[in-house]
């Protein structure tokens, strides 16, 4: 069967770096970190009072009902990948078959969770209204009813590999000619629940987390969103639509090892890589750099690391890894959409940036993250391989390759 | 979406938990009997209103013993365990042992509404009472709306694609289409696709006072009645259905029981809908996926029967009717069916009665349908007398504007 070959047209992005790909970018290149003490929820009798918080607050929009965070952050997102992508162009062209594929791990968790901190004063919710954004799906639903969209819309929820695995439900949606053209991404908001319950673990680091660095000890939480426009070559050139990037191979494996901890030998998430790439008809050898997953707690990069030697061979064959959450935190099921998007700009720039974090790299974690601050590294293979890996052992891997 | 003149996958099992037990046979016997069992919701926590909905299709104390090992069952929460109690059972109903399906092959899918809001819950708790340093790795561990995957995953070792799909009520029928797409991408040979939810307290609280659940003071008994002129509202279900979908060439070669055969799936949007209700746009959005079904060699013409997604929500069966009168386009309507007056709304038992809608059901409406609402244009069959041709639409319309159509063929 011969697939439609997907491609970029647009990509937005809102990190605790601010709103848009710009802003992103700055950050990421120059490794700085976006990941201050945090003054969303009260925290001061948390063990850790940082996370990456994006900054600014939702406004209400013209005539429309007040946003949840995480739907600010979405729309931000998409609004500037659809803009990328020629949003008028789109909208006259393709009309109402647009579909949504997103991703998400806690939704609108923070206007809900609110109702239970506060002390009741009466019998009764409140306020209503606080859950009305909180399935999980909400977003998804109100990026599409924006688009004027009677295309499918799908979320995925699959913890911290949600958006990665929407980019895939979009790409096979793609692939299998129900749409030509697809919003796809993520996005997920700071809350009480992910906080705590990730101190509950020990998870949490006091500073910035240090991925692939020696004495690494904890990851740390950030909010934001990723977007990106996808459509069939076909859809692009009738369009006359510019390309960005191509996606030219994704994968789902699960662990099935245990419910928080990765699979120690990286078996599972090197086959995911590896099935990635071979849809791509890519070898290791020739991918030219790898936007890793890389919490910064022991335990996952240690795994990672070892699906990276599994896929690309020992020490010193592992192409240039960047590994963005220690500049931006983990946004949990945003996560994989900024990176995805963050492939996008690597492959557009040509270069891989140091990654943000002190310390040396830990040689047992065979990641070459590069030194923070130090020059970004150039592209020598035009293809970024992008990974997550979630609670529940999903992980999935996306192949992006230069246009052309 | 999904579509072939030869059927690439089809229902090799199913297993159910419920308000109904344990089986698609006592499931049968409810949808029969025709009435909800219903079960009264906890109100002491002071989240609900005075005047409110009361009761809820809940699972029975007790009702999975025997069906998971204690050592199991006790790392996960009540969801969970109705998850992988209902993936152990589609694996047995479909004639394979646990470990045959393990590995690469294997993938799960799974809906769910509301994710785990019983920990979620439970978690916030011992933060607001206890401080944050109190709070449970456990609880945490299973707020992630994905834990159900996970943990049947993990308890079958299947280590093919994991996914989880939340729109609230559509999502166990987009599981199902997710499941069928795997398949026929060939990204898995076997795929347990279903859905799950549970109901608490505080879920049950909100659906009131959004406004969505049927009433006992304005519908009499306080039942759904989907279609009805007098329906209040839904009900509240709680369990977990999980299919097991089969590459069909390999079901046929090892002698699977077939309980259907998947013909195609569709999926759409209502671009009106309120984020917490449905939306007007329901006759186009119907025509849309007529044009789909059409293009995927299913035209309507050839569906001889609807499962319904009606549950009895006001604005739901509104858009539920002018949906499949803008499928149909003004023509005849097969015989429709809405077995969510039973099963209630959300668990995943809505996909177990479409499956038993293949056969020719005794389902009567006559214990909770009485009156035609006009404005909807479409009513429920009693007991299914026209000829079935053996092809059968399954539809839901979720709040938030998500649709989605599974056509099935008799097998």
């Amino acid at each position: 069967m011969t697939r439609e070959e997907v491609v970029v047209l647009g990509i937005g992005a809102a990190s605790p770096f601010g709103l848009g790909c710009g802003p992103l970018w700055d950050g990421i290149a120059s490794s700085a970190t976006g990941i201050r003490p945090l003054e969303l929820f009260d925290v001061s009798e948390e063990r850790t009072h940082i996370a990456g918080a994006v900054p600014g607050a939702p406004e209400a929009l013209p005539h429309e009902r007040p946003l949840t965070r995480v739907e600010w952050l979405a729309l931000s997102a998409a609004d500037e990948a659809l803009e990328g992508a020629g949003l008028r162009q789109l909208r006259a062209s393709v009309g109402s078959e647009i579909g949504v594929y997103w991703g998400s791990s806690t939704g609108a968790m923070r206007e809900g969770e609110i109702e239970l901190l506060e002390p009741k004063l009466e019998p009764g919710l409140s306020d209503r209204s606080r859950f009305e954004g909180q399935p999980i799906g909400t977003v998804a639903g109100l990026l599409a009813s924006r688009l004027g969209s009677f295309g499918a819309v799908e979320t995925i929820a699959s913890a911290c590999s949600a958006s990665t695995m929407a980019i895939h439900a979009a790409m096979l949606e793609l692939q299998a000619g129900g749409h030509e053209i697809v919003l796809a991404g993520g996005a997920d908001s700071l809350c009480r629940v992910t906080y705590s319950g990730f101190n509950s673990l020990r998870a949490l680091c006091p500073q910035p987390a240090r991925p692939f660095r020696l004495g690494r000890n904890g990851l740390s939480l950030g909010e934001g969103a990723g977007a990106l426009v996808l459509a069939t070559r076909g859809f692009a050139e009738r369009q006359g639509i510019p390309v960005m990037a191509r996606l030219t191979g994704a994968a789902s494996t699960c662990d099935a090892y245990h419910m928080t901890a990765p699979e120690p030998s990286g078996a599972r998430l090197a086959d995911a890589m590896d099935q990635a790439l071979a849809q791509a008809r890519l070898t290791g050898g020739e991918v030219g750099a790898v936007v890793a997953h890389g919490t910064g707690t022991p335990h996952n990069d240690a795994a990672e690391a070892r699906a990276f030697a599994r896929l690309f061979g020992p020490e010193g064959k592992v192409p240039p890894v960047l590994a963005p959450k220690g500049a931006v935190g983990h946004l949990l099921g945003a996560a994989g959409a900024l990176e995805a998007v963050l492939s996008v700009l690597c492959l557009v720039h040509g270069v891989v940036p140091c990654s943000a974090g002190d310390g040396e790299i830990d040689p047992d974690a065979m990641a070459p993250v590069g030194i923070a601050g130090g020059p970004a590294r150039p592209l020598l293979h035009p293809v970024v391989v992008s990974v997550n890996l979630a609670f529940g052992g999903a992980n999935c891997a996306l192949v992006f390759e230069v246009e052309g | 979406m999904s579509g072939s003149s030869e059927y690439r996958v089809v229902v090799s099992g199913v297993g159910t938990v419920g308000a109904h037990g344990t089986n698609l046979e006592a499931l049968r016997r409810s949808l029969e009997g025709g009435l909800p069992v219903l079960t009264a919701v906890d109100r002491s926590e002071g989240f609900h209103r005075k005047t409110c909905a009361t009761s809820a299709i809940r699972l029975k104390d007790g009702a999975l013993h025997g069906l998971l090992s204690p050592r199991l069952a006790r790392r996960m929460s009540p969801a969970s365990r109705m998850a992988v109690a209902a993936a152990h059972l589609a694996v047995a109903s479909a004639g394979c042992d646990a470990g045959s399906v393990a590995g690469s092959r294997t993938s799960v899918v799974l809906g769910t509404a509301f994710g785990t809001p019983d920990f979620t819950q439970r978690l916030l708790q011992q933060i607001r009472d206890t401080g944050p340093q109190s709070a449970s790795p456990f609880y945490f561990m299973e707020t992630v709306a994905s834990a159900h995957a996970g943990q049947i995953a993990l308890s079958l070792s299947v280590t093919g694609p994991n996914f989880t799909v939340s729109h609230r009520e559509a999502s166990g029928m987009l599981a199902v289409c997710k499941g069928v797409e795997l398949i026929e991408a060939g990204l898995a040979d076997r795929v347990l696709a279903g859905s799950v939810d549970e109901v608490t307290p505080l879920q049950h609280a909100i659906l009131d006072a959004w406004g969505a659940l049927a009433r006992p003071r304005r519908s009499g008994a306080g039942l759904a009645r989907p279609f009805d002129r007098r329906r209040s509202g839904f009900l509240v279900g709680e369990g977990s259905t999980v299919l097991l979908l089969e590459r069909a060439d390999i079901a046929v070669s090892r002698g699977a029981p077939v309980l259907a055969r998947v013909a195609a799936t569709a999926k759409g949007n209502d671009p009106t809908a309120p984020r917490a209700s449905w939306g007007t746009a329901g006759l186009r959005l119907g025509e849309s996926f007529a044009r789909r079904l059409a293009s995927r060699g299913t035209p309507v013409e050839s569906l001889g029967r609807v499962v319904s997604g009606a549950s009895g929500a006001i604005a739901g069966d509104l858009a539920e009717g002018a949906f499949l009168r803008g499928l149909f386009a003004g023509g005849r309507v097969p015989d429709v069916l809405a077995p969510k007056a039973v099963t209630g709304e959300y668990g995943g038992a809505f996909l177990a009665a479409a499956l038993l809608a293949m056969k020719d059901p005794d389902w009567g409406t006559a214990r909770w349908f009485q009156e035609a609402d006009p404005a909807i244009g479409v009513a429920p069959t009693g007991r299914p007398t026209r000829k079935f041709p053996g092809r059968l639409l399954v539809t839901t319309l979720a709040a938030g504007g998500a649709a989605v159509g599974l056509v099935l063929d008799r097998p």
